[in-house]
């Protein structure tokens, strides 16, 4: 396969971007990147989540910028964040201090701190709302009667109750040292569990989301119950430079799955496995399926694509796939004049071995030609 | 309860609070021309959040939160703010309003004063938030018993 440059006036590439910024102007008002940000902020989340950049403003430029396009948005905050320098490492935050907005469990109908809907609508019909047609919302829980709850409650994590009865194996061993980042190193095959789950966190929400299902479609073992699925806002903290104290800087939205996997067959003392996903932004699916493949991955398999770490680490970064996928469109005249040149050769040969070989004279056809230079 | 005059309590109050508020307090300290210099230049940045997953209770790298640092120092006082995002003037004004305080500067109980409001704002805000998702609180029932 051979690469060449290529030139097209710049002028002509200048009108086709041109064109393309034209495509978000129109006669009404220009959408804000505010309005991005308030109103659309499962694209913005998307966005951060896939470019592993918490920043809900710059994301909501970026999916201004790139029309809607979330993994074009991703690629965008990944190409900003690559011209800053890391001013430091946060804390180690520990999901339970999640100030929770919603938490489900599917697995205990009777959890400790109980079960919060929250924001949703996963109860409701998927019908479309023409009301919104006429762009005049109003707030429907104006008329609310709230009761005072004071200061949001840490909620027990369901993990903490299973391993209170035993259901669920203590840690192995501490793990000492910084955790692996792959923003920095390549990920090696096998790959460290702290490294699967950085790239999980920042996969593309589809292709998380597809591989999750193939392991459920029976393409893998692991078929879990969800212990529990939160939405809130995790503490961003820092050791102060002057005090020495830990203080928080802000907080992310995140979202949290955890799963249980029942092993009873595998092991002497039968004892849950599990599964977890944690992202950033609002998006439920992507985090439930990054904990079907956390869980799938930890089987370290090569029967089924989804617990396979190679497969999976290799196929579910939005990056890799966009990039690979998408240049197939650019030019690539050399590649396919010499595949052409390959084709005709060897039906040339071929020709001239049946004709080697025919007792007739008839002449065969001659090999369709195109007007290609072979100057390339 | 959150103390202005605490350091640490004062940098997340002023990491919470909105860019415009804080450029005013700078603008009220600078007017009198106290001599400053900067430590270091409010320029976005990046904190690698990392997060303890709760099962085998090893750390992670989640990802990448953008934040905008500075540091001044203030007719001899330092002062250092971080607010989320990329908020330059917000992070040089934080710097200056942080060592002004430091400082004993003469606009401190207004400065105070604007940051105890941010407190309570943010505690009431997220006392509301908490408060509309426990309207939310659901028991499931199971239907076993209901044949």
């Amino acid at each position: 396969m051979g690469y060449v440059a290529v030139t097209a006036g710049e002028e002509i590439i200048e009108r086709a971007e041109q064109l393309f910024e034209k495509q978000r102007i129109d006669e009404d008002e220009e959408l804000a990147v505010d309005q991005i940000d308030g109103q659309l902020s499962r694209l913005t989340g998307q966005a951060m989540s896939e470019g592993g950049l918490y920043a809900p403003q710059l994301a909501a430029l970026a999916v201004k910028q790139a029309q809607g396009d979330t993994v074009e948005a991703a690629f965008l905050l990944r190409a900003y964040r690559s011209t800053l320098e890391r001013f430091d490492e946060t804390e180690t935050i520990e999901p339970s201090e999640m100030i929770a907005s919603r938490r489900v469990s599917p697995a205990f109908k009777d959890v400790p701190g109980g079960q919060i809907l929250g924001a949703t609508k996963d109860y409701t019909q998927r019908l479309l709302d023409f009301d919104l047609l006429n762009g005049e919302s109003t707030d429907p829980t104006a008329g609310w009667d709230i009761d005072d709850e004071g200061d949001p409650e840490e909620l027990t994590n369901v993990t903490e109750l299973l391993r209170e009865e035993g259901l669920l194996h203590d840690p192995d061993e501490p793990v000492d040292g910084e955790p692996t980042d792959t923003t920095r190193e390549s990920v090696t095959h096998p790959p460290e569990r702290d490294a699967v789950l950085q790239e999980l966190a920042r996969g593309e929400t589809g292709a998380v989301t597809a591989l999750g299902y193939s392991a459920l479609r029976g393409y893998g073992q692991v078929h879990p119950t969800l212990a529990e699925v939160r939405v809130g806002r995790l503490p961003v903290r820092i050791t102060h430079p002057y005090t020495d104290e830990e203080v928080t800087v802000t907080h992310t939205e995140v979202t949290e799955s955890e799963a249980v996997v029942p092993v009873y067959e595998k092991r002497t003392d039968p004892q849950f496995a599990f599964g977890y996903g944690l992202t950033f932004g609002r998006n439920e699916r992507k985090a439930i399926g990054m904990t079907v493949l956390d869980a799938s991955i930890q089987l370290d398999s090569e029967d089924e694509p989804a617990e396979s770490p190679e497969f999976v680490l290799d196929t579910v970064d939005g990056m890799d796939s966009f990039g690979f996928i998408e240049h197939l469109k650019l030019p690539h005249y050399v590649t396919f004049q010499s595949i052409l040149d390959r084709i005709r050769s060897i039906r040339k040969r071929q020709q001239a071995g049946e004709e080697n070989n025919s007792p007739s004279d008839e002449q065969p056809a001659e090999p369709p030609t195109t007007g290609a230079s072979d100057d390339d | 309860m959150v103390d202005p005059h605490d350091r640490s309590d004062r940098f997340e109050l002023i990491a919470a609070c909105e860019e415009a508020t804080l450029a005013r307090f700078a603008n009220d300290v600078l007017e009198a021309d106290p001599p400053l210099s900067v430590r270091q230049e409010p320029r976005p940045q990046l904190l690698m959040q990392q997060v303890q997953e709760p099962v085998q209770r090893r750390p992670f790298n989640l990802g990448e939160v953008l934040v905008t640092p500075a540091e001044v120092e203030l007719d001899g006082a330092r002062g250092f703010a971080m607010l989320p995002g990329k908020a330059e003037r917000g992070a040089l004004s934080g710097a200056i309003v942080d060592a002004a305080v430091a400082g004993g500067h003469e606009e401190t109980p207004s400065i105070v004063a604007g940051l105890e409001e941010v407190a309570d704002r943010r505690r009431e805000q997220r006392q509301r938030e908490w408060a509309e998702s426990k309207h939310t609180a659901v028991e499931f029932e199971t239907m076993e018993d209901q044949e």
